[in-house]
Parts: C-alpha cells; structure tokens; sequence
C-alpha cells in the first residue's frame, strides 16, 4: 500500500522534472556548444555587448519600477477592501481584479485607442495632445503604466486574503492601546508581511517574464529580445544565451524568497471558527477614499475596458473577429481546459507531497515548481521547442501535447501552492482513519482527500484555466501550425487588421475567461 | 462603582446574545463570569473593553459613559483599560519588549521612563530573562506571563481577562492563577475574569456572576454560589 503511494507520487515529479526541468537543462546545455564544440561564444557575445547590458538594465527596471509601484497602491487598496467601511468595496474589489482575467498586451491595445497618435485623446485635444500621450504611452512610461495596472489586482488578492488570516485578538490587544491607523500600520501590516512579500515577489517575476506589452509598446527587455532571437533569426543559441540572465535574476529572486518568506510563521492564521472581522471605520475621511479609489478604478480598468467596448460596438466587427478567430476561440477554450486538468492532478500531487511532506524531495520539487513559474515563459517555450522538435518527438511537438507540457511547466507551482494550502484544512486522521479500516492509498485519495478537497480543487482549476487561456509567453512560441489560440491571434492580427476587429476579439477574450467564472457562480447560486 | 453596566442587550443577526443585563463593579473587585459556551460572557467583556457596542444600554467605567444604545462613545483606547486574551496574542514580530513597550509608547511617555517600566513588571512577572525573546521562542505559560506584563504596564483602571489560563496545563494554570492574584492585590486593580472552569472563578473571584443564555442568572460571592450551585 505504501508502495503505491511513493511509487505514484516519484511518477509525478519524475513526469513534472521530465516536462519542465527536461527543456531548460538540454536548452542551457546546448547553448555551450558552438559547431560541434564547446564554446562559451554565446555567453561572451552577450556578457560583451553593451545592448545587452542595456536590456538588462531596461528589464530590471521596469520589474522593480512594476513591483513597487503595485505594491505601494496595492497593500493600501487590499486593506481598504478588506479593513474597512469604505461603500461599494466588494464591488470596487471585482472591477480592480478584472485586468488579471485578460492578457496584458489587452490593456496595452486599449490604451493605444486612447492615447496613440491618432486616438481618441488626438480626436478630442488634437494631433499635439495625441504626439504627447504617444510618447508617454511608447516607451517606459507606458510600458510601466500598463503592467502596474495589469499586475495590481495579484497584490490586492493576496493582501485581502492575508488580511483576512490576522487573528483578531491581535489586533484588539492594539485597539486597547491605540488608534487604528497605529495598530494597522504597527501590528497588522507587519503580521502580512510576508503576503505582501509574496505578492511583490509575483509581480516582480511576471514583469520580468512579461513579452506582450513591451513588444507592443516598443520598450527593449531581454524576453522581447529572447522572442526575436527566437523567432526572427531562428538562432536558438542566442536566444539561449539571452534567456540567461533571466533565469540567474530568477534564481536569485527565489533565494531572497526562500530567506525572507520561508522564515516567517504564520502564528497570525486563525482556524476554526472565526470571529466576525472588527472594520476599521473611515469616519470623515470616507468620501476622500471614495473618490480617490473611484478615480484609480475608473482610469485603470473602466477607461481601457470602455474603449475596447467602444471600438467594437459594432455587429460586422464581432461578425468578421469571429469569422477570423472561430478556430482560435475554440481551440484556446480546450487547451486551457485540458492545461488547466492536467494542474490539477499535478497540483493535487504535488502539493500533497509538499504539504504532508510526503517525500524527502518536497522542498526541491517545490523550489523547481516555482522557479519555472518564475522563469519567463519565453525562455521555457524554447527549451520546449529544442527539446521536442526532433524527427522522433515530432509528434509531441507538432501537436497540443506540447502546449500543455508549456502550461504545465509553467503554470504547476500554482495548483501546488494552491493544494498545498487547502490540505491542512484536512486532518491527517481523515486519511489514517481510512488507512486503520483498510483503504489502500487510491481508495483514500478518491474516497476520502478528493471529496474533502475539492473546493481547493475547483479554484485551482479555475485559476489555473485563467492562466492558461491568457498565456501568450509560452504559446507565442510553441504553437504548432493551426495551433494558435485567441490571444496568439489577436497578437498576429494585431499588425494588419482594423482597430474594430482587434477590439472586437479582445472583448471576445475578455468575455470567454468570464464564461467559466460565470458557470461556477450559477452553479453556486443554484446547486447550494 | 468602577463599572457600571446599565440593562444592556446586544444581538447578531436577530439572535440575542445579551439579555438586558445589568451589573455594578466596585473598584478593586475581583468579578469572575461564569458560564458555559455561547452564553454572551466574552460578548460582555468585549463590551467593556469597546470591542463590541451593546445595541440598547448604558456602559459607564469610572463615571464617564462609554457606549449608549448602539452608540460608541469613548474608543478602546480611552477607557484605560487592559486585557489579556484567550489565544497567545502577542505579536509575533516583536520581541516581549516591544510587546510591552507598545502601549507605553501610545501613551508618549519618555523612553527612559518606559525602560523602567518595562523592567520592572517583567521583574514582578518573574520574565525579566525573557526581555528580548521573541514569543515564538516562549513556551504558553511565559507568552500568558509577557501578555500579563503587556497588560498591566500602564496601569489600568481594570484588567480584563478571557479565559487566560485555558490552553495551558493544569500545573501551569495552578502557578498563574497565584500569579495573577498577587499581582492584583499587589497593584489594587479591579479585575474582571471570564471562565468556564468553576474551580478557576472560585479560586480567583471576590463575587461571582454566573451567566446563561445572555442573561445573568445569579450573583453572588464564592460561598453563596458554590451553595447555589
């Protein structure tokens, strides 16, 4: 019976190790060969040159410029959301989460509408205004702007959350001393430090990663460059040997992850029965926080929305996005679909090895977990493509299986992490209770921890299906011919399609991330 | 009187948790409530402290009214009072320094003077060695011990206490609850103590209330309800 277990559980890192570990090692390997030979050449030419440097540089600063800024808009936000009376702040929490359900690159289209040279800034203020918001919008500046929008909701999801986790007794033995705003910048901030650690630490791994919105808004970074190499020159050694630096900063990410987070307990978390959460009243300052949080909420996400909707308020538009993407649609909905199962069993089994330390290997397959997810999603799509296009392995590599390897590559350390975190809610007598009356390990995995995780389950295929369908990273490079999925498509129309199509299929994809947030919530209102 | 809680009721979704209750509380009294699970005790006592706003009633502490039908009137931070609570709440992220130090710095008093202060509660709780230990290197009985200290260092009119001693050992519990009543007779503070455990209200309190369904069912010094009971 043990047998079983271990042997299945060594079957699943040794399939995750195969599919993500498998390309990035023979990629970086075969980077250190130069006609037949071993040759550093590749590492000199980049160490060498000075655009290199700049790239890393340009990268760097706009993670960091992306992290803090959310961070700094975030944190205060997410405690709005989830501390206090503010009016409408479960409906302000929904809007601000709604630029994480669609691509990046989405919100870089609409606020080119808006602000390009001929957009409607330029139509209402004139050509000068518009020459003026352009140059904001192509560069830095608009690439920062974009990805702070893209990005904040992560840093407000996980701040709420962590929020919610403080025991409030804690705070209450503040409240007898001193006024909220102490206790919450004293003793409630610090205690979800490591949330908001957490949370600059995803958003600064995205942005490094991030290929769609600088390529369109024109701001040089390495996973633009590592696309090029890639795809304009075929050179896969270049492409390798720029995707270096990206992997290292990655590595080093998760080592400061690894000291700062990894250290810090959680004694904060309270379990069981929970009291009703004290809220901390804005009193006179509440129309102030109203406008402000109005007025961020309208300029990034209602602004870049509306336009996309204004855009394609047209039937012809949606008629033509159709006829040209009907295929993409369809496909980007099984992909993700399929993608987003397959992380779920990964999950499930990863994130029961690293949760009830199942195995000697956990903390190493969580590590690797999360440095892919970390790794930019370029860099995995080319040891993908070295990997597997061979004469042999054509048939993986020609078909959907190697989109999924991408997305379970990638996209694993979420359902692990996401497992991980609902198994302690089942007691490890549940399963021993059934292992006492006999069960063998798959009979206590399907009748006794699947039934009892599987709201974890549900969220971590929704999340993971997101994800997925909004991944361009892996899939730009990967996908085999008439393989491409909605946001590949739109990414390719973008270039020679009328701004009423491009639109159109943005709210298209907008629309069909929704489509399973919608089922479930139906499912909610009228199954329970 | 020090307290003085006046036909107070307070309900969550329509249930009623506090049933018209009325209480007096002289200063330097040891009030210990009484009473089973879900019976409104804690609810009573986070009254008092300002946690929680009685929906009909008067609260008044040391004259001065508190809370009055629904309404908050003096915040938790100005009804010096102390508290120490059921789960080890001390923070985490400071050491049992600056778990005491916080609520001496809230009330601005000079740094040096604060030092005093601090060494000398950590003296009478006998932690004195444990001044910069963070809690998660304190076992339950010094964290309770530090959230005492934390407690008592400015001063307050009234200690408040909800089931302190339940999740530590009966050993422990015997050694604290010693504790806990030199320190009170030793700094005349009014204490008011909420238990499930009997032996615990008998050892501990001046007079009883024994509270049931949100109501007061009796009040009475130990002799009296022990003989009720």
């Amino acid at each position: 019976m043990k047998m079983a277990k271990r042997v299945t559980l060594y079957i699943t890192i040794f399939l995750f190790a195969g599919i993500g570990l498998a390309p990035v090692v023979v990629m970086f390997f075969k980077s250190l060969f130069v006609d037949g030979g071993f040759s550093l050449e590749n590492y000199g030419v980049l160490f060498q040159s000075n655009r290199e440097w700049t790239l890393l540089f340009n990268t760097l600063v706009l993670a960091g410029a992306t992290t803090f800024i959310t961070v700094l808009l975030g944190v205060p936000l997410g405690t709005l959301f989830a501390k206090t009376d503010l009016p409408f702040r479960r409906f302000f929490a929904v809007l601000f989460i709604i630029p994480l359900l669609i691509p990046s690159y989405i919100l870089a289209v609409a606020w080119f509408y808006c602000m390009g040279r001929s957009g409607i800034v330029a139509s209402l203020l004139g050509e000068t205004a518009g020459i003026v918001t352009s140059n904001f919008l192509f560069g830095f500046a608009g690439t920062l702007f974009v990805m702070v929008s893209a990005l904040l909701p992560i840093v407000i999801i996980l701040t709420m959350t962590y929020l919610r986790m403080v025991n409030q007794d804690m705070e209450e033995a503040g409240r007898i001393y001193s006024s909220w705003p102490v206790v919450l910048r004293k003793i409630t901030l610090p205690l979800i430090s490591p949330g908001i650690a957490l949370g600059a630490l995803i958003t600064f791994v995205l942005t490094l990663g991030e290929f769609g919105v600088p390529s369109f808004l024109r701001f040089d970074v390495y996973s633009v460059e590592s696309f090029t190499m890639f795809s304009a020159f075929y050179d896969f050694s270049s492409a390798t040997a720029t995707a270096l630096p990206l992997g290292i900063i990655t590595i080093v990410v998760l080592i400061i992850e690894r000291l700062f987070l990894r250290k810090k307990t959680f004694v904060s978390r309270t379990m069981g029965l929970e009291k009703k959460k004290a809220v901390v009243p804005l009193g006179k300052y509440k129309p102030y926080f109203l406008i402000g949080v109005s007025i961020l909420v309208f300029i990034l996400v209602v602004v870049p929305l509306c336009v996309l909707l204004c855009k394609s308020l047209s039937l012809s538009a949606y008629v033509e996005a159709f006829a040209r993407s009907a295929g993409s649609i369809m496909r980007s909905l099984l992909y993700a679909s399929i993608g987003a199962s397959c992380l779920v069993i990964f999950g499930f089994l990863l994130g029961y090895i690293l949760d009830r330390k199942a195995l000697r290997l956990h903390y190493a397959v969580d590590s690797l977990a999360v440095f892919l997810f970390a790794l930019p999603g370029a860099v995995i799509g080319i040891g993908l493509s070295n990997l597997w296009n061979t004469s042999g392995t054509n048939f993986i590599y020609a078909s959907i299986p190697i989109i999924i390897f991408g997305y379970i590559a990638q996209y694993t350390a979420l359902g692990e992490r996401i497992m991980a975190a609902t198994f302690p809610h089942v007691s490890h007598s549940m399963e021993e209770a059934a292992q006492i009356a006999g069960a063998g390990w798959y009979r206590r995995v399907f009748k006794v921890l699947v039934p009892l995780v599987k709201r974890g389950m549900i969220a971590t295929w929704l999340i993971c299906f997101i994800f997925c369908l909004r991944d361009i990273g892996i899939t730009m490079m990967i996908y085999p011919p008439a393989h491409d999925t909605l946001p590949v498509r739109t990414f390719t129309l973008m270039a020679n399609s009328p701004d009423n199509i491009i639109s159109a299929l943005c709210v298209i994809m907008v629309m069909i991330t929704l489509l399973p947030l919608c089922g479930l919530g139906l499912v909610r209102k009228y199954v329970t | 009187m020090i307290v003085k809680i006046e036909n107070v009721t307070k309900a969550y979704n329509k249930t009623p948790v506090i049933r018209g209750v009325s209480l007096g509380i002289e200063k330097g009294e040891r009030i210990v409530i009484l009473g089973p699970s879900g019976c409104g005790k804690t609810t009573l006592l986070r009254m008092v402290a300002g946690f929680i706003h009685p929906d009909k009633g008067k609260l008044v502490i040391e004259g001065k009214t508190v809370a009055d039908n629904g309404k908050c009137i003096i915040e938790p931070e100005g009804r010096q009072v102390g508290m120490v609570f059921q789960d080890l709440t001390l923070w985490p992220h400071m050491s049992s320094y600056k778990n005491i130090e916080f609520g001496l710095k809230a009330k601005k008093i000079p740094k040096t003077e604060i030092r005093e202060q601090i060494d000398s509660i950590l003296e009478k709780v006998q932690m004195i060695q444990f001044r910069n230990a963070y809690p998660g290197d304190l076992s339950g009985g010094q964290q309770q011990r530090i959230a005492l200290a934390r407690a008592l260092v400015t001063r307050p009119k009234i200690l408040l206490m909800d089931e302190p001693l339940s999740s530590l050992d009966t050993d422990l519990r015997g050694v604290l609850m010693r504790e806990i009543l030199r320190l009170q007779e030793e700094l005349t503070i009014t204490m008011i103590y909420v238990t499930h455990d009997r032996e615990e209200a008998f050892s501990l309190a001046t007079r009883i209330v024994v509270m049931k369904e949100g109501e007061i069912q009796k009040t009475g010094t130990v002799s009296q309800i022990k003989e009720w009971l």
